[in-house]
């Protein structure tokens, strides 16, 4: 399932927002052909460890390496020369753009001085067939398409500029159930194109469906690691919530999931 | 590819069949919307051409049309790419007295050729541009505050400079708004050769380029309009530049200097915006600023160039009117900013950013010229003219929001 050097190795990773401790030594692997599902009750710092991942935000303390090598990520554009890609919780896309620009946004194809508009759709093309998505057209403007679709864009948008890895922050969060199984199935391919894949989400039925490790995040703390075939769900709700999972009856979680049964 | 060619678009091998009639209007870039305005320019040139009793199409009305109109013009390019990224500039007007009188000082007081005097002041235009999106880009003021101030920082330095006015300017100077290309070619009967030839150019370049376009996208096997709509939308272009070459070879100079200028540059604009990264750029900052920042778009130094950009064709349009009026006076430009907005809004661009055309701006403008001189033909008071153009740009952009809501509960 995973190769010996990870893909991303991150040590001791601690960041501060003024008093708050976001994140304290907090350690995270992920290799190839994996999907590593970071989970976590709200502030528990997933996001902001992602953001470090993506080069949107710095660590104070720690280290990061890509594939052995000690790396620094100033800024999105680094990340993406690091072959990192990410799908931000507050989906960055242009509405008033068509798909293809979307895909190409910040990183066009070139042609002379102008840009390579049709090498860029055929482009396009590939990648949204590679996923099997079901975008009407890459002409289509953003606005047009729905929420799952405009996912779908998202995560399309990370294979453009051959990644190694992938940031998926909380991308099932706004989508319904038939939407959520479509991007679902864009992770697999993800994991399958041979991507490590870091997985934020709340859901844990998601998340149990798709990823092969659970990385149980608390207070800024790692609080377990869990092969997600074997773990059961009272033992990584245990995790998050911190109580033991003797105390958890499922009458008594916490609403995390309305498909949680 | 080589099918028959009366079919409607072939689907490329392996992609869905048939793409809704509704979205391929969409992926055309909001195509439909664009003929609308043209359409809407159609029909007041016919409507003012009837109530003047065909005076307004009259060649020396339509070789002054763009001569009156030609500041709006260049102005509505920079500002509809303002618009795009989300800004907006009201000292553009402002701008183009304090040019104007930087660029007939140098002519009059330090007695430069007027050649180099353009080049001054198109470079001042820069560095006022320069100063503005310093302000915008990089400390983060919002445009509408520091173009306000603009507009009274360099109302105020044109005043200064321009104590009073400065007339006197070179001949050659004031050809630039006044004066046409010179009709070397003579006369076919009674039409000037060198406007007939430019504008039997510009139809081929525009048939030309078009092919070219078409199968380049057949070659990377992607959509194409059907051959029908562009054969007929090549016909109408070709048609519509042909009346206007016609009527223009009848005018009293034939081609204007300005048009070839406005030409120029709507030629090189439209480029920019539609073709290059940077033009691209500007969409995505108008269309969701955060996202093209996290995208690794530079949007600061988009806006930055946004704004420079402005200020050198506003230094344009300083020279345009200050050659038209012979003469540098600190009160030029005035509400020059509105006439420019208005062009851009009644040519199609949003409020919100992001949508907007050069070729829309342009329309525009033309659409507030022909009102102004078909009004002006009619006798029509100033002060009416000045209430029936604020109605249209109300009506135009209200007819607009109320189309994109219906198509939006569709």
């Amino acid at each position: 399932m995973s190769s010996d050097v990870p893909l991303l190795s991150m040590r001791g990773i601690t960041k501060r927002f003024a008093a708050v401790e976001a994140l304290v030594g907090v350690d995270l692997d992920v290799h190839a052909h994996e999907v590593v599902a970071l989970v976590g009750d709200n502030g528990a710092g997933k996001s902001t460890l992602a953001k470090m991942v993506s080069g949107v935000l710095a660590p104070d303390a720690g280290f990061i390496e890509i594939a052995g090598e000690q790396v620094t990520i100033p800024t999105p554009t680094a990340a993406r020369g690091l072959g990192i890609a990410t799908v931000f919780q507050d989906l960055a896309l242009c509405e008033n753009l068509d798909v293809t620009s979307n895909l190409f946004l910040g990183r066009e194809l070139r042609l002379g001085a102008s840009r390579d508009d049709s090498r860029m759709e055929q482009i396009a093309r590939q990648v949204l067939r590679d996923l099997n998505s079901r975008i009407p057209s890459v002409r289509s403007p953003l606005s047009s398409l729905s929420a799952g679709q405009r996912q779908s864009v998202a995560i399309a948008r990370t294979l453009i500029g051959s990644p190694r890895i992938v940031v998926l922050d909380e991308p099932t969060a706004a989508l319904s159930v038939a939407q959520t199984a479509e991007v679902l199935v864009h992770i697999e391919r993800l994991r399958d194109l041979g991507l490590g894949v870091i997985l934020i989400s709340h859901n844990m039925t998601d998340v149990r469906a798709v990823s092969d490790r659970i990385v149980v995040l608390r207070h800024g703390r790692n609080n377990g690691t869990f092969d997600a075939a074997a773990v059961s769900h009272e033992t990584v709700l245990a995790a998050i919530t911190g109580a033991t999972s003797a105390e958890l009856t499922p009458r008594s979680l916490p609403p995390l999931s309305p498909l949680l049964r | 590819m080589t099918t028959d060619t009366n079919l409607a678009p072939a689907a490329p091998p392996g992609s869905k069949p048939r793409v809704p009639l509704s979205q391929r209007m969409q992926g055309l870039g909001g195509n439909a919307r664009q003929y609308g305005i043209f359409g809407a320019l159609v029909v007041i040139v016919l409507l003012f051409q009837v109530l003047t009793d065909g005076k307004l199409l009259l060649a020396n009305n339509v070789a002054a049309l763009f001569q009156q109109n030609a500041y709006v013009m260049i102005l509505a390019i920079g500002m509809v790419m303002v618009i795009v990224a989300g800004h907006i500039d009201l000292s553009v007007g402002s701008v183009v007295a304090f040019v104007g009188g930087i660029v007939a000082v140098t002519m009059r007081d330090f007695d430069m050729p007027w050649v180099v005097a353009i080049l001054i002041g198109l470079a001042v235009g820069g560095v006022v541009g320069a100063w503005q999106g310093f302000w915008v880009a990089y400390v983060g003021i919002p445009a509408f505050i520091v173009t306000l101030a603009g507009m009274l920082v360099f109302r105020g330095l044109a005043l200064v400079i321009v104590g009073e006015t400065v007339a006197g300017l070179p001949s050659q100077f004031i050809a630039i708004s006044k004066g046409s290309l010179p009709n070397f070619l003579g006369f076919a009967s009674n039409m000037d050769v060198v406007t007939l030839l430019i504008g039997a150019l510009a139809i081929v370049a525009i048939v030309v380029s078009q092919l070219r376009a078409r199968s380049s996208l057949r070659k990377h096997e992607l959509y194409v309009e059907p051959l029908g709509a562009f054969v007929a939308k090549l016909a109408l272009i070709a048609i519509g530049i042909g009346i206007l070459t016609v009527i223009l070879s009848f005018s009293a100079g034939g081609t204007p200097i300005v048009l070839v200028i406005v030409g120029v540059l709507v030629v090189a604009y439209t480029f920019l915006m539609g073709r290059t990264v940077f033009g691209r750029h500007i969409y995505a900052i108008g269309g969701n600023r955060l996202a093209a920042g996290l995208s690794g778009v530079n949007t600061r130094r988009v806006d930055f160039w946004i704004f420079v950009n402005m200020g050198v064709l506003a230094g344009a349009a300083a020279i345009v009117t200050t050659a038209r009026a012979g003469a540098a006076i600190a009160a030029a430009g005035q509400n020059f900013e509105l006439d420019a907005i208005a062009a851009c809004f009644i040519g199609g661009a949003a409020v919100t950013g992001g949508i907007g055309r050069i070729s829309g701006a342009i329309v525009g403008a033309l659409i507030m010229g022909v009102l102004n001189m078909g009004l002006s033909i009619m006798s029509v008071d100033p002060s009416w003219q000045m209430a029936i153009k604020g109605l249209v740009l109300l009506l135009a952009v209200a007819f607009d929001l109320i189309n994109k809501r219906r198509a939006g509960t569709q």
